[in-house]
């Protein structure tokens, strides 16, 4: 059903996740001072006054120390050249340019709740260069008393890095199950400060509908051993769509903590344990079909990466 | 964990009893010809058995003596199935002889032999090393020349004890796998990171606000309070000659014996803190060349740097020495006694302090503590930031990073133990090259450490065009540190002749490790004509792209 229709959604859904990534950054570029983008403003003086006032108990201004854009008078690194380049023998250290393939299936999981019981996966694939990667992203849940959850999914995405903590998607989702859409993906992820994993992605659907999905976790580490994720998911629609029996609005969030043992860094056991709630129409289907608004859960799987 | 298996590299093939007794002795090759054959052999350091690679059917190889002045020629034939090299650390030769893959010759292809030919122009203690991966799976020695004539004697005399001692780290894991394992996560083999329970501790001690004020720097920077080491432990087995700890390498020295230990730091990711408990140790000399004597307890030795370290045996007894890598993770161990099969008491491996601000913020935390305690310090000047630090492969920049050299370093600070920093090292004689440097590269140390991304002036090699000096010119190079981890810096072909704080000469070495958000200089006569290598000697930082091109046309 990739028709006319997606070309009309496109820019709407780009400009939608664009907007939303624009967001996501521009909370790690107010980290930036005011004063670094202006050359000339000798910051000495300024902010010695305040760096070296003894007892001060805000913490140091280090806004400067990351991102950012360069100044104006910045060195250039290849004026040292003299238009010389690397030599061209054979066997040169080509390790920089290594594609590395990755995969991180963060859950992988039995489930048992008020749905009955089931499985559910998250993974990652990624391959490329530090700055641009092919990312192959799946999530999806089945439990015994439902069908395939409406927001399993599968994603393949360009990955370019915008910033040494940020990098943008960009690509197709394809749903799974009964009422499959096709939507152009753009979106934005990254660690934000104090070390939050966000993953933020807008969707324009081959239907016509507009969607946007959120994921923030946090990794405590009880011990460099034993570490406890807890995680928020949440899913936007613009309209309804009856085949998935997901309503307009905001759809559904679910909060869940899942507690690791890395047995080695690779593969990791856990149990889990999860919270969702439907919201406006996604919450009235669940109504007519008698299921639970909320659901719970109890998970335990592997987390696994090689 | 070490094993205390015996871990002596073992020939099986082709001729044990002389590769054991090699092994023993770490074989010395003396004179003016030498055959070295590259070729794996069986090794056990952890327990599993793994291959190693080896030079003449050692590990470390054969030490090489030679004699300042003479022209030597060194076979080097690779029985490998893949190509190698040998890189000779520190010597002063034509560029085509010094063994750099890619930009000194081609490598050495599987089966072939590449002859080195080149004239000694120098003496005092130095290594070789393959200038690949393979580095990292046992693919060095060391290097002694003599003088000219007769044995260098220093201020005490001559020695009457002479050993080299080859610090190296050793893992079953292949190098390809490590480097990946970083990328993949690059806090892999760190197991030593901030806990909740560490943040209770700090609460209950210190109070909420002072436990929440010390973590919000690091955590507010995605940066990492115990990152002094990539590679931990965890899979390191750290090597005194090519000896696990429980192995025990044993110099024998007897009571008044003159004993000078040469050692090399040849660890691929680690930085080693070297002391002989109950024994003042005099440098006399670092990476060849001869320093105004100075005692301490303890040195740090990085991954390319050698430092000659004299004493006289106190008495008739056992004395460990203990190499603790810079993480704490582990160590490696040899003893020094009049007998073989003597043992002594073994320190407790010391404390992982976090990182000090200093480290993150240079001079800036200086200033906001009013902490002038590790050498301060008019207001420093700002670093000048290169355009492509504001890029993806840069998290930090240390505007105002410190130029105090009176520093031992993270980990090493505030301890009873006198601690060599590099402030302490003079080279005997005046300045080798009094000449005013005519002009001044700046060239900062640059990495992203969540994507293990390396780099200098956030470039990396293969984005990046060479540093292009002119023949015969004076030039000062400065690096400054954006990173929070020590780098040491190695320019091939030419000396990196140290400048103090104050822009005076200090010390001519060959590796000059850069602590986290230090600014320092050296300065470099480009009498070496030809295409150079200029690198921070972590392997995997190395690997990553913290490396340049450096052409002198």
């Amino acid at each position: 059903m990739i028709g006319p229709r997606l070309g009309r959604f496109a820019a709407i859904g780009l400009a939608c996740a664009f907007a939303l990534s624009t967001s996501a950054l521009a909370q790690e570029i107010e980290v930036q001072p005011q004063h670094e983008e202006e050359p000339g403003s000798e910051v000495l003086g300024e902010d010695h006054s305040s760096m070296s006032m003894p007892g001060r108990d805000k913490p140091m201004d280090m806004g400067s120390m990351q991102g950012g854009r360069a100044p104006s008078d910045a060195r250039n690194s290849d004026d040292y050249s003299d238009g010389y380049r690397n030599s061209t023998l054979p066997n040169y250290e080509m390790a920089d340019k290594l594609s590395v393939p990755k995969i991180l299936v963060e859950e992988l999981e039995f489930v048992s709740g008020n749905e009955g019981q089931g499985a559910n996966w998250s993974f990652l694939l990624t391959n490329g260069q530090d700055n641009d990667k092919l990312w192959i992203r799946s999530q999806g849940l089945k439990t015994s008393r439902e069908r395939l959850d409406p927001e399993s999914s599968a994603e393949l995405l360009w990955w370019h890095s915008r910033n040494p903590f940020w990098g943008t998607v960009l690509g197709v989702r394809q749903d799974i199950g009964k009422g499959a859409t096709t939507w152009l993906a753009a979106g934005v992820e990254g660690l934000a400060p104090y070390w939050f994993d966000l993953q933020l992605t807008g969707y324009v659907g081959d239907d016509g509908r507009l969607a946007a999905r959120l994921k923030a976790s946090y990794e405590v580490l009880l011990t460099n051993r034993i570490i406890l994720t807890p995680q928020l998911e949440t899913n936007i629609y613009s309209k309804n769509s009856a085949d998935r029996e997901l309503g307009a609005g905001l759809s559904n969030i679910e909060l869940s903590g899942r507690l690791r043992y890395e047995v080695t860094r690779k593969f990791a056991p856990y149990v889990g344990y999860v919270w969702e709630r439907a919201f406006n129409g996604t919450a009235d289907s669940r109504r007519i079909n008698g299921e639970p608004v909320i659901e719970r859960r109890f998970v335990v799987g592997a987390r696994l990466w090689w | 964990m070490h094993s205390l298996a015996m871990g002596t590299a073992l020939a099986i093939f082709g001729g044990p009893l002389l590769a054991s007794d090699r092994s023993a002795s770490h074989g010395e090759l003396a004179g003016t010809e030498f055959d070295l054959e590259i070729d794996k052999i069986p090794v056990n350091y952890s327990g599993k058995a793994r291959f190693a690679t080896a030079v003449n059917g050692t590990v470390p190889g054969p030490l090489l003596r030679l004699r300042e002045g003479d022209v030597v020629t060194i076979r080097v034939t690779n029985r490998l199935d893949e190509m190698t090299s040998i890189h000779w650390h520190g010597l002063i030769l034509p560029a085509e002889m010094d063994g750099v893959p890619g930009i000194s010759f081609a490598g050495i292809a599987p089966g072939e032999t590449f002859t080195y030919r080149f004239e000694v122009r120098q003496q005092g203690t130095y290594w070789y090393h393959a200038h690949t991966l393979a580095e990292q799976t046992g693919l060095f020695g060391a290097i002694v020349i003599d003088p000219r004539e007769g044995k260098r004697v220093s201020a005490a005399g001559p020695a009457l004890r002479d050993y080299a001692v080859v610090l190296s780290d050793w893992t079953d894991e292949p190098p390809l796998q490590v480097f990946l394992n970083l990328k993949k996560m690059s806090s892999y083999y760190n197991f030593a990171q901030p806990t909740a329970g560490d943040f209770l501790k700090d609460a209950k001690q210190l109070g909420l606000p002072q436990a929440l004020k010390r973590r919000r720097m690091w955590n507010a920077a995605r940066m990492n309070p115990t990152d002094y080491s990539d590679v931990s432990a965890t899979t390191y087995t750290y090597l005194m000659n090519g000896t696990t700890p429980g192995g025990n390498w044993t110099a024998l020295a007897q009571a008044g014996d003159r004993v000078r230990l040469r050692f090399v730091g040849a660890g691929t990711a680690s930085f080693f803190d070297v002391r002989i408990p109950g024994v003042p140790l005099t440098i006399v000399s670092t990476d060849g060349q001869p320093v105004r004597p100075v005692t301490v307890d303890e040195f740090r030795i990085g991954p390319g740097e050698t430092y000659d370290v004299e004493f006289t045996m106190p008495d008739e007894r056992a004395y460990t020495i203990f190499a603790q890598s810079m993480d704490r993770t582990g160590y490696a161990r040899g003893t020094i006694a009049p007998r073989p099969g003597m043992a002594a008491d073994m320190p407790e491996l010391d404390p992982r302090p976090w990182l000090d601000p200093i480290d993150m913020m240079g001079a800036m935390a200086v200033m906001e503590t009013g902490n002038g305690g590790h050498g301060l310090m008019e207001m420093p000047s700002k670093a000048r930031h290169a355009r492509t630090e504001y890029g993806a492969n840069t998290d930090m920049r240390v505007d105002y990073p410190r130029v105090n050299l009176d520093d031992p370093g993270p980990g090493l600070r505030d301890r009873s133990r006198r601690v060599l920093t590099y402030a302490d090292l003079r080279t005997v004689g005046q300045d080798p090259d009094p000449r005013t440097p005519e002009r001044d590269i700046e060239l900062h140390l640059t990495g992203n450490m969540e994507r293990f991304i390396w780099s200098l002036d956030g470039i990396k090699l293969n984005d990046s065009k060479p540093l292009r000096f002119r023949p015969n010119e004076r030039l000062r190079i400065t690096l400054v540190n954006d990173t929070m981890m020590v780098h040491p810096m190695h320019l091939h072909g030419m000396w990196s002749d140290l400048e103090t704080p104050e822009g005076e000469f200090q010390v001519r070495k060959h590796t000059l490790a850069v602590q986290p958000a230090q600014r320092i200089s050296f300065r470099v006569t480009a009498d070496a004509m030809g295409r150079w290598a200029f690198h921070c000697h972590l392997l995997y930082h190395m690997a990553a792209g913290m490396f340049r091109e450096v052409v002198v046309a």
